[in-house]
């Protein structure tokens, strides 16, 4: 089993991922109590406004040089659609019955991906990403991609803003009064609906940057990515204990680590040979957050949020 | 009913009250009298609109308006035998079959314009019929308000508007003999049971869309005028009699029908329905939202097919059918328990991503089980083909069959064998919803903790609910196995163009309206109709679906049949903002 640190290099790797995308379920679950389903779907825009901003430059431009201006453009776009479906189509809703904000993202995430299928043009199939150019890093036990280098400086940065952010900055901590009490928190003057929104926003900028790894690891982005892209990083924040920031990125790097080892090694296991390989990863990450709910259902590191249920 | 403390609302147009009136019956008359004319030259336009003497395609549809109007349109004057069509709103239904025929006419000139390239292809007829429907529009428009205003003072030009298409109930029936109540309800499912196969009769998309619009306008004026609310009396009075008539007319759809084609269409939104109809168990009256219900209905197809006698299933086994149905009801309820159990215990939006994983996960396990990078047992992406007709009794399924003097081919009787499922699912559904259990579920939606103190064990109820969904899809998928010949993985999708998938039944299930029997059929036959019928919009379709959602979300959360408790729900009627005056007084009883 040699190949062990490479195969945890890859898990944790594809963890990171997992674990961006998981913030912005995590945040928004956490201070109105929504499943916004269409998350992936905006994860997936981010990768697409980046490569927008990508063909927008010369033919040619170097990609380390393309990257800041796709990095704001990816933003750009999730958090424009994010604040959007907020304001239009969950803010009216709030007060509703639950199953009706839920119904509501799920028209917006069909609705976004076949906007993007039906606008953006050749997206009916995968559009090639730019990629770094030169072969995988070797780190003497295991080598890792050029393009996942981003990956691992992006990562821990945003990890430590987000965590500034919400601990020491204003608005971070009339976040965590919010999704503690919105009522009192109101009462205390904190302008609720600015933070809600902000919360969308926060959640789509790292989605963003989600997206473009994404892309510059694979290669490719296609409208599709955003379903089980989603539903993963949905695992990842339930892993890690919804409404918790922290969480989900442990919970990320949990879901990647045991996609990862189960893709390597569950067919040396006897009498599972043939549920090993890639096609079955999908299916042990939802083993495994079935086992989860029913062994620890308050997520890994535990809800900050009281469950008001 | 009247007190010196109504305030009395304008006309959107103002128009003295009996001019307006002749207005809209000579535009309705003159409408009517126009279908009768040639409104295009050239038999290129479907329909054939060319004939003088003779109304073809949209102009039938164009002529049911008119004639409607024209008689709401006396009746809201008290001619004299009519009175039994308005014992609600007199003139918003006029007003509403007025809109619901122009739109319907002006759609019907304008796509001749388009289509054939320009106002030249419109014969006078044409002229005559769009300018006659707009002059209804005129008068009925005219027409004074059926409800006094709620606030005093002047209006805005739109608050008349919506005013104007308000309606008071019906005060109470005078009673008939039962024979002649019995006589109207089965007349009331007579006109349903037309009305549906009229639509799905539709050969091209121009007349479905006019359908659509005058049924969307003609529906709502039905209610408005109440007879809806004269008809829910009746059926109330006789259950038993509602039921039977409605499922005589579900069963004579196959006898209506010359062409196969179209009972093809039938038996697939009977399987849609159906299921709806199970996952309304589920959503509707225990509130859980399952978003992987297709995967239940893919696990009794799967083990139907296996287990059918296909020489490609790799089980030799062959089950006689009902057999077949009991495992694949039996396979899809240990699923829903093994889904269920762990995460019915936690807060319901677990359940949501987790039916939703699961929809997902077993459409990659039935893919990836092809022998190559699984076990051998479904073929992988090919599925299983070649599932042989069923034979019941000697009843060969998949051979036409000579019934009174009717030729039933192949999805006739499938369309048959299904409507036998569809009455237990309808049975399972109405007895449950009348039962202990029933209103067990409903204290747990609206409130689970307080459900719970009042001693109900929430954890069991939901769960019983969320397998008795998944064994009814189970169930409905072992006849859908036998329908489609052949079932592969990419028929399970979440969301597909081709119903049903989890997002289309859910979206039946809402758009129908929750915990009602009739909603979600009603739903699921208008989400396989508009896709089937409107082929021109395919790439589009989708697009639509999730805005139409988002919309539907946004301003009719409670359905097409609103059940009254959710209409409350969504709304937030509370105690002082109920209907004001002889409304409220009704519905209290007094």
């Amino acid at each position: 089993m040699n190949d062990l640190p490479q195969q945890l290099a890859n898990g944790l790797l594809l963890g990171a991922l997992y674990g961006l995308i998981a913030i912005g379920y995590t945040m928004v679950y956490g201070i109105v109590q929504l499943i916004n389903f269409a998350h992936g779907e905006i994860f997936m825009i981010g990768g697409f406004g980046a490569l927008t901003a990508y063909l927008w430059l010369p033919a040619g431009t170097s990609l380390l040089f393309a990257l800041p201006l796709m990095i704001l453009m990816a933003m750009a776009c999730s958090v424009l659609v994010a604040m959007g479906a907020e304001r239009f189509a969950y803010r009216p809703l709030r007060g509703a019955p639950r199953l009706a904000p839920l119904i509501t993202a799920i028209g917006l995430s069909i609705a976004l991906q076949q906007a993007i299928w039906a606008f953006y043009p050749d997206a009916t199939k995968s559009r090639p990403f730019p990629e770094f150019e030169g072969g995988r890093i070797d780190l003497g036990a295991f080598a890792i991609g050029r393009g996942d280098l981003f990956l691992v400086i992006a990562a821990p940065l945003c990890m430590i803003a987000l965590g500034f952010f919400v601990s020491k900055t204003r608005t971070g901590r009339a976040m965590q009064a919010t999704s503690q009490d919105p009522d009192t928190a109101k009462l205390m003057g904190i302008n609720t609906d600015r933070i809600i929104v902000t919360a969308f926003a926060i959640g789509a900028a790292f989605a963003a940057i989600a997206a473009i790894a994404h892309g510059v690891k694979y290669g490719e982005v296609n409208f599709k990515m955003g379903f089980i892209a989603g539903l993963k990083a949905f695992t990842a924040a339930v892993l890690g204990g919804i409404g918790n920031i922290y969480g989900a990125m442990i919970g990320g790097l949990v879901l990647g680590l045991a996609e990862a080892l189960a893709t390597a090694y569950i067919e040396n296991i006897p009498g599972m040979s043939q549920l090993g390989g890639g096609a079955w990863k999908d299916v042990w990450a939802f083993v495994l957050l079935i086992l989860v709910l029913l062994l620890r259902p308050q997520g890994l590191l535990g809800q900050r949020v009281a469950d008001r249920a | 009913m009247t007190t010196n403390q109504t305030h009395t609302i304008a006309p959107v147009l103002p128009v003295p009250a009996t001019a307006a009136r002749l207005t809209a019956l000579v535009g309705a008359l003159a409408t009517l009298g126009s279908t009768f004319l040639a409104w295009t030259w050239t038999a290129e336009f479907p329909g054939d609109l060319t004939v003088t003497g003779y109304p073809g395609g949209l102009q039938v549809l164009t002529l049911t308006g008119a004639l409607l109007t024209a008689l709401f349109a006396l009746a809201g004057h008290g001619v004299r035998g009519l009175g039994w069509l308005v014992p609600g709103g007199k003139n918003s239904p006029v007003r509403l079959l007025a809109l619901g025929t122009f739109t319907t006419t002006w759609y019907a000139v304008l796509a001749i314009t388009v289509e054939l390239g320009g106002l030249v292809n419109l014969e006078p007829g044409g002229w005559i019929a769009a300018v006659a429907s707009l002059v209804t529009l005129v008068g009925a428009l005219g027409l004074p308000a059926d409800v006094p205003a709620e606030n005093p003072g002047p209006a805005s030009g739109w608050q008349r508007f919506t005013h104007a298409f308000k309606a008071p109930a019906p005060g109470k029936a005078a009673p008939l003999p039962s024979w002649a109540e019995i006589l109207i309800i089965a007349a009331a499912f007579g006109i349903g049971l037309f009305i549906f196969t009229y639509g799905i009769d539709t050969e091209y998309a121009e007349l479905f869309i006019g359908f659509l619009l005058l049924i969307g306008f003609g529906a709502p004026a039905v209610a408005r005028a109440g007879l809806n609310r004269r008809l829910g009396a009746l059926t109330a009075t006789h259950k038993n009699v509602t039921v039977t008539a409605a499922f005589v007319a579900a069963f004579a759809f196959p006898f209506t029908q010359s062409n196969d084609a179209y009972a093809t269409i039938g038996a697939n939104i009977l399987i849609f329905a159906t299921v709806a109809l199970g996952l309304n168990v589920v959503v509707g009256l225990a509130g859980l939202l399952d978003l992987g219900y297709v995967a239940f209905l893919g696990v009794g197809a799967y083990t139907a097919a296996l287990f059918s006698g296909s020489p490609s299933s790799t089980i030799g086994i062959q089950l006689p059918f009902w057999a077949a149905v009991l495992a694949g009801a039996a396979a899809s309820l240990i699923f829903g328990v093994v889904i269920g159990a762990p995460t019915l215990r936690l807060h319901g939006d677990y359940l949501a991503i987790v039916t939703l994983g699961f929809g997902e996960i077993f459409r990659i396990a039935m893919q990836n089980m092809d022998g190559a990078s699984g076990p051998d047992i479904t073929n992988g992406p090919n599925g299983i083909p070649n599932i042989p007709d069923l034979e019941l009794f000697g009843f060969n399924f998949g051979e036409p069959h000579n019934v009174l003097g009717v030729e039933l081919g192949r999805f006739s009787n499938y369309y048959l064998l299904m409507l036998f499922f569809t009455i237990i699912v309808v049975t399972v559904f109405r007895r449950s919803d009348q039962s202990r259990i029933g209103r067990a579920w409903v204290a747990i939606r609206e409130d689970e903790t307080a459900a719970r103190a009042m001693g109900i064990n929430a954890f069991r109820l939901k769960l019983l609910a969320f397998a008795l969904g998944a064994t009814l899809a189970g169930m409905a998928g072992t006849v859908q196995a036998h329908v489609t010949f052949t079932v592969t993985p990419a028929q399970y999708k979440f969301v597909e163009a081709v119903p049903p998938n989890s997002a289309f039944l859910l979206a039946a299930v809402i758009l129908g309206g929750m915990g009602t029997v009739s909603g979600p059929l009603i739903g699921a036959a208008l989400l396989y109709l508009i896709p089937a019928k409107l082929q021109f919009m395919s790439d589009y379709q989708l697009l639509l679906f999730g805005i139409a959602l988002i919309l539907l979300m946004r301003f009719r959360p409670e359905g097409l049949i609103a059940d009254r408790r959710k209409q409350l729900e969504f709304h937030e009627t509370g105690q002082l903002d109920a209907p004001k005056g002889d409304i409220g007084l009704s519905k209290a009883g007094v």
